[in-house]
């Protein structure tokens, strides 16, 4: 029963993680409607960025959010005004095979930078745990999921409260509605991209001291971010931080029985299963 | 013009130079590097052709056909290793194989978005990957399948000479072409054609639209499993991180289709002939350098997608048109002259 508690407790842990990562993809299919399947490699942008923070100023990852965050925001927003632009009224086809692009290149480009060693930081922390009614709890996860939490929070309040919050959603809603009352909606696209992939990337700078990272760590949660997204119902942003949770815990229990290795196919049976009978998502409301 | 009692137009000229151009690979040295890039050329333009058949017909964009080139290669393979199953049978068992996979993977996707079944593609293949990695008791493992080499013969699909290799590329290049043209063309062609321009409007004038993206997904899925057999007798070993590769096979089908012209009959050859021995030239001059060469591959989709979507057939049909306009306008002008 202990055991069972603990997992279910380490999947809640990861599975914040999960939803951060994944909030930003569910947000720019919400507003630009497109899928950016470039999404998870901005997770290794993040986590390049502050891994060499860390390297060069001694930065923490956990503490070089902030700064992580803005950098590969202003990358996001950029890409979004040369790349994204033209194809956002073109065919899917179009959509697709340049996030497609766009994913080969950022792994590559970081491969003809950095090379295809794998790095990693080290913090004081690293090792520690705590116990608690017998339940362990690591010490970087714990950080990691709390610097989760803080940006869920922040990012509620920047959608909720913000002129440009409430511009993002009307865009969402209606974009015909938002540009007759004053929405540059062009403006909305670029800037929810960089608030998208920033919100991925900082997902990947929080884990950095319990993972390392090399230019292909990307591709290893792509299948779990479609799960979570599709899970939450895609293009719903709080659907993504509760279909995270759900695949930490999923992913979680299924270490008790199963190998590491084929957490990815039973995360894919979910995938299947959840667009065979619930394609909509678990929480319904858009 | 006229030759001996036949007339020769334009198009049957263009279809004669293409035969000739199929026939001069035969004189070249059997054991040449030539042949060997000639060869692949012809056998990505037939696994793009198969990528074609549903993602430029019926366009529902596939981002696994790696998946189902892996199955066909898998399931030949094994069946010839340890059963002693000719791989011309394993070859159509492999197509079967992945014909299923494709309809078990296509019933609950099909009546969602386009983008879904993307997604679900792309994770297939990846989940393949893991099984093929994974049970190695089923599939070798990681380290890949080395086919013995043993008696040159028809029946175990193996030739002395590359050449015989390339007229089997040859043939499933025009199988595979065949196919997609009898689907282009007729009845089909146009209800193919409608669920390209509209669905909804194609539901509503009659047409079964699920059951006919499922049919055209699963004919491509078969075709792409024959090539992945032909493949894997061509090569002699394959791995499960390069064979269900997603920019070494997935990808690559989809970007040759993109700059060839996706849904055209010539689309994936040229696609083929222009960026299989571009790939070669970054492999051979800059493989000291890891990542150029992909980092090359995506530059030319993200251009390509963004200057010309439609390909370059499109793009030199639309050239012609322009010229043909001026002509025109240039003979009406020295006419109102005269």
């Amino acid at each position: 029963m202990l055991a069972f508690i603990q997992s279910l407790l380490d999947g809640i842990l990861l599975g914040g993680i999960y939803g951060v990562i994944s909030i930003g993809l569910s947000l720019v299919f919400g507003v630009l409607g497109i899928v950016n399947f470039a999404q998870a490699q901005f997770m290794m942008l993040g986590m390049y960025a502050a891994w060499f923070a860390w390297d060069s100023l001694g930065l923490d990852p956990i503490l070089g959010v902030p700064l992580t965050g803005a950098v590969i925001f202003i990358i996001g927003y950029a890409i979004e005004k040369l790349l994204l632009q033209p194809v956002l009224k073109a065919p899917p086809v179009a959509q697709i095979f340049l996030t497609v692009g766009l994913m080969i290149l950022l792994e590559n480009a970081v491969l003809l930078i950095f090379g295809s060693s794998f790095k990693s930081v080290v913090v004081s922390y690293q090792q520690s745990g705590l116990k608690i009614f017998g339940l362990f709890i690591s010490v970087p996860y714990l950080f990691a999921f709390s610097a989760a939490v803080i940006v869920c929070i922040a990012l509620w309040l920047f959608l909720s409260k913000t002129w440009f919050g409430r511009a993002i959603r009307a865009t969402a809603q209606d974009e015909n509605a938002a540009v007759l009352c004053g929405v540059n909606v062009k403006q909305v696209y670029a800037l929810t991209f960089a608030v998208g992939v920033a919100l991925t990337a900082i997902g990947g700078a929080v884990i950095l001291p319990y993972m390392t990272v090399s230019p292909t760590v990307g591709g290893q949660f792509a299948i779990l971010m479609f799960t979570v997204v599709v899970l939450g119902g895609l293009g719903n942003v709080a659907g993504a931080l509760v279909g995270g949770l759900v695949v930490g815990v999923i992913q979680s229990l299924s270490a008790m029985v199963l190998p590491v290795q084929l957490q990815n196919l039973i995360l894919f049976m979910v995938f299947i299963g959840i667009l065979a009978f619930k394609p909509e998502g678990l929480l319904k409301e858009a | 013009m006229k030759f001996k009692g036949v007339t020769l137009n334009a198009r049957t000229a263009v279809y004669l130079c293409l035969a000739v151009a199929f026939l001069i690979p035969l004189g070249m040295d059997p054991d040449g590097y030539l042949l060997r890039i000639v060869s692949m050329v012809v056998l990505f333009a037939a696994m793009a052709q198969a990528w074609n058949i549903v993602g430029g017909l019926a366009n529902q964009l596939s981002l696994g056909h790696a998946a189902f080139f892996g199955l066909g290669a898998y399931t030949s393979t094994l069946l010839f290793i340890r059963q002693g199953i000719s791989p011309w049978a394993g070859m159509l068992a492999g197509g079967v194989v992945a014909a299923v996979a494709m309809l078990l993977l296509s019933i609950p996707l099909f009546r969602l978005r386009g983008h879904y079944f993307a997604l679900a593609t792309l994770a297939f293949a990846e989940v393949l990957k893991i099984i093929a990695i994974h049970f190695a008791d089923l599939t070798e493992g990681p380290t890949g399948i080395t086919i013995p080499y043993g008696e040159p013969s028809f029946a175990n699909f193996q030739f002395e000479s590359n050449t015989s290799y390339y007229v089997v590329i040859v043939a499933l290049f025009a199988v595979v072409s065949l196919i997609f043209w009898k689907l282009s063309t007729g009845a089909m062609g146009f209800r193919l054609r409608a669920i390209r321009e509209n669905e909804q409007a194609a539901e509503v004038s009659g047409i079964d639209t699920y059951r006919i993206k499922l049919g055209t997904s699963m004919v491509s899925a078969f075709t792409m499993g024959m090539c992945g057999t032909v493949y894997a007798q061509f090569t002699y070993f394959f791995d499960p991180e390069s064979i269900f590769s997603m920019t070494g096979i997935s990808v690559r089908v989809a970007l040759i289709c993109i700059i060839g012209g996706m849904g055209r009959l010539w689309g994936p050859l040229i696609g083929a002939c222009i960026l299989i021995p571009l790939d070669e030239i970054a492999v051979n001059t800059m493989s000291d350098v890891a990542g150029l060469g992909p980092f090359v591959t995506s530059v030319i989709l993200i251009a390509a997608i963004i200057y010309e979507p439609r390909g370059l057939i499109s793009a030199w049909e639309r050239l012609r048109r322009r010229a043909q306009k001026k002509h025109a306008a240039q003979s009406g002008q020295a006419a109102g002259a005269v």
